[in-house]
């Protein structure tokens, strides 16, 4: 198994983002397009295997118009938002519509922009399990998480009409219709959908995260040769529960934790007067000058660094299966070696990096990070990368890409 | 005559084949020496060659669609520049480090700038172009909504309220030019965890709210006008509408910025957007604060009442909440600083600050001005 490498620097890297911030600058926003053309150029040709490098070959003018396009839909939706609460929905409705739409053009532009040793990539994936993998079945999953409020104001209310029904008809001498109980009943039925409903939701969000990547990964050729996955539901919804578990554990060790430096420090008492002035609007000083601000921020930020480190944990476990599980046309495996912690430390001092250089340090966290996944990807070689060759095919458009990229509709290459 | 000589690879057209090779170039024309005994011969001109780029691998492809990758980027550059190919431009101005400074201190500068000036001017202008009715559609449904989960029943008597209207709108209302803008004073109680808080807000569409307990605060009648009048100001300058347009900016800058970030900096954008919002509506408070005052001296109201008003509501909530003790106790470890931070994410304006305002402005009323020269 070879090793990938990332031979990018972040002083270097820093030189070409901030010309490309100052051009587009300078251009009132146009030369963005050209911009990201620059940043993937350096970042792919500096992923390198076996001395091979990768590369990306769009050109700004290709991707300029749907760029055009993405930024005019981006202002509609961003005003509709702040005036009109039902726009805002409808626009939001109308994005996930066409969100399956996006991603597969996305990727098909993408990847065949894409090539490694000189050879392109390309993905030929259906629109139809698009339509299945990016919005059906997250719609599922929708109406289970959100059926539940509804199940519970239901059947309360249908309980309700029951026992209405039942004494008016006892009044008239009529038979009672047949409720056996419906008090309690109402409150089993109540609880047995609530549970259906999370653990359908937890299944389908293994589901959906299965097919996905094997949607993306099957329909993916390096040349004439074709990506595989092999991938089980189960083992998407094995890390969603541990994930859970770790973030029930966290909340725990953090209230815990907070409560007893509170009650050593400056008393419970403050701590839960700071914690209800919070939601003051008028901002009276009295109240937020109080020495207990300082025990919230601790709550806030371990919220913060826990949840960082439950999204590491979550993230390195599902790629290393992911890529495990991965291989190019039966012959050539892949391997991922993450780690959680690892992951989640460099996650944590990025972000601590940007904040203190308030956004320069960027480009230092980009390198840093990619480094860190390259260096953990190993592919197969011994077979060869020779014998491949870019495929014919028909040049598509670059409007979904834009689109996808105006709304962070990430489907770039896993690397 | 000199002969450069470029060590690489080369790829047949589309093959992912690689097999080492050296470029010979003299004067205008080349020859490519593959290793497996191929040769290419051609004209330099014809080559396509990739810009360079920090110092990734630099692509030459010929006619025949063949692709020649080197790392020697110096020595391709040395080849193409008799050509006089500008693809080194943006190269050349991310190598120098004066063109990475100038760079860097545009940015600072315009996003500064953007932030500071830019958003909140362009918001202003949109602001007040668009038709009054903009107002009111923003405002639809909030009052329904406040009086649902936050307003109870005023407890005033009928009479009171009477009073309190009338005086508003023969005394108040004539101040403004604007008539476009229908006023209506509302009267709510508002209990918050059994404490009643005294406040007053201002509606975009002109609707003014008045609790209980701030009437109650209120001793004497110019008290209650700099705070209806500090309301009108808010509605006058549409402070409401302005702070949806600056949000749209804000929100569509940051989501261009951070969309090449993958979520790492989302946090300190967060925390970013915060400061700027709560720059912003400390901005519209003061305005607000302004636009009483001056009405106040034009009314000969003196703006002293504002202090008064603002020192006792202050004083009041601190007893409330319970505050008097800890206040006494922690007076002494509070330093300057923590305020200062504080004020930063406060989304008015420090009491003492506007207090300090009101007094300034008390004193040109009592030379009997009425305009005020001397605040800044």
């Amino acid at each position: 198994m070879k090793t990938l490498r990332f031979d990018g620097e972040g002083f270097e890297y820093f030189k070409i983002w901030i010309v490309n911030i100052l051009l587009t600058i300078v251009t009132l926003g146009l030369y963005y397009p050209w911009a990201k053309v620059r940043h993937l150029r350096y970042f792919y040709g500096n992923t390198i295997l076996e001395e091979r490098n990768f590369d990306y070959h769009a050109t700004g003018k290709q991707i300029f118009m749907g760029y055009l396009i993405a930024i005019g839909l981006l202002i509609v939706y961003v005003v509709i938002q702040q005036i009109s609460p039902i726009g805002g929905l409808l626009v939001m409705i109308a994005l996930f519509v066409g969100i399956p739409w996006i991603i597969w053009r996305s990727m098909m532009f993408g990847m065949r922009m894409t090539s490694f040793s000189n050879v392109r990539f390309s993905f030929d994936g259906k629109l139809g399990q698009a339509y299945i993998n990016f919005f059906l079945l997250p719609l599922l999953m929708l109406i289970c998480v959100y059926g539940l409020p509804l199940l519970a104001i239901a059947l309360p209310a249908y309980s309700a009409y029951m026992s209405a029904a039942r004494s008016s008809a006892l009044l008239e001498g009529a038979t009672p219709p047949v409720d056996d109980g419906m008090g309690t009943g109402t409150i089993i039925a109540a609880v047995l959908g609530a549970i259906v409903c999370i653990v359908l939701a937890i299944y389908l969000f293994g589901l959906i995260k299965k097919r996905n990547t094997m949607y993306m990964i099957n329909g993916t050729q390096y040349g004439q040769g074709r990506f595989a996955a092999e991938l089980k539901t189960a083992v998407f919804v094995k890390i969603l529960l541990k994930t859970i578990g770790l973030s029930f554990l966290m909340v725990i060790v953090l209230i815990v934790g907070v409560a007893i430096i509170a009650s050593f420090t400056y008393g419970l008492g403050a701590l839960q007067r700071t914690l209800d002035g919070m939601g003051d609007p008028s901002g009276f000083q009295g109240l937020i000058a109080s020495g207990a601000v300082f025990l919230v921020a601790l709550l806030y930020l371990g919220f913060l660094f826990g949840g960082f480190l439950l999204a590491a944990y979550s993230q390195t476990r599902q790629r290393n299966y992911i890529v495990n599980n991965t291989m190019l046309d039966n012959k050539i495996a892949l391997a991922s070696t993450l780690k959680a912690r690892t992951l989640a430390w460099i996650m944590v001092t990025n972000i601590l990096l940007i904040i203190v250089t308030l956004g320069f340090g960027m480009p230092w966290a980009k390198v840093r990070m990619t480094k860190y996944i390259v260096s953990n990807t190993q592919v197969d070689t011994e077979v060869g990368i020779d014998s491949y060759v870019t495929q014919q095919q028909q040049y598509q458009s670059s409007l979904g890409d834009q689109i996808g990229d105006a709304f962070d509709v990430d489907v770039g290459l896993a690397i | 005559m000199q002969i450069l000589r470029i060590k690489g690879q080369w790829y047949p057209q589309g093959s992912a084949a690689k097999l080492v090779a050296t470029l010979l170039c003299q004067s205008d024309r080349y020859t490519l020496e593959i290793e497996d005994g191929q040769s290419l011969y051609g004209m330099v001109s014809s080559i396509e060659v990739s810009s360079r780029l920090g110092n990734i691998e630099r692509k030459l492809t010929f006619d025949d669609g063949s692709v020649f990758a080197t790392n020697n980027n110096d020595a391709v550059d040395a080849l193409i520049k008799p050509l006089g190919n500008s693809s080194g431009f943006l190269h050349s101005l991310e190598s120098k480090l004066s063109w990475v400074a100038v760079a860097l201190a545009v940015t600072v500068f315009v996003a500064y700038g953007f932030f500071k000036w830019g958003v909140p001017w362009a918001s202003t202008q949109i602001a007040h172009a668009l038709p009054h009715k903009t107002n009111e559609l923003i405002a639809a449904n909030t009052l329904e909504f406040l009086d649902k989960y936050m307003f109870e029943e005023s407890e005033l008597g009928a009479q009171q309220q009477e009073q309190i209207r009338n005086h508003f709108f023969s005394h108040l209302v004539p101040l403004e030019d604007d008539k476009e803008i229908t006023y209506t004073l509302h009267f709510r109680a508002w209990n918050d965890g059994g404490v009643k808080i005294p406040n007053a807000f201002a509606l975009p569409s002109g609707d003014i709210i008045l609790t209980d307990q701030f009437v109650e605060l209120s001793q004497i009648q110019g008290e209650m006008d700099s705070v209806l009048l500090h309301e009108m100001g808010h509605v006058v300058h549409r402070h409401s509408l302005q702070r949806v347009i600056q949000a749209t900016f804000v929100t569509a800058a940051v989501m261009l910025i951070a969309g090449d970030t993958s979520g790492i900096a989302d946090m300190g954008l967060g925390l970013g957007s915060l400061l700027i919002s709560s720059n912003y509506s400390r901005g519209h408070e003061t305005e607000a604060d302004e636009y009483a005052f001056k009405k106040m001296l034009m009314a000969k109201i003196d703006p002293n009442h504002f202090a008064t008003i603002m020192a006792r509501m202050t004083d009041y909530m601190e007893v409330e909440m319970g505050r008097e003790e800890d206040e006494q106790e922690q007076a002494k470890d509070q330093t300057d600083e923590e305020d200062k931070l504080l004020d930063y994410l406060s989304t008015h304006p420090s009491t003492e600050q506007r207090i300090k305002q009101a007094q300034r402005y008390s004193d040109c009323f009592k030379q009997g001005l009425t305009v005020c020269e001397a605040v800044n």
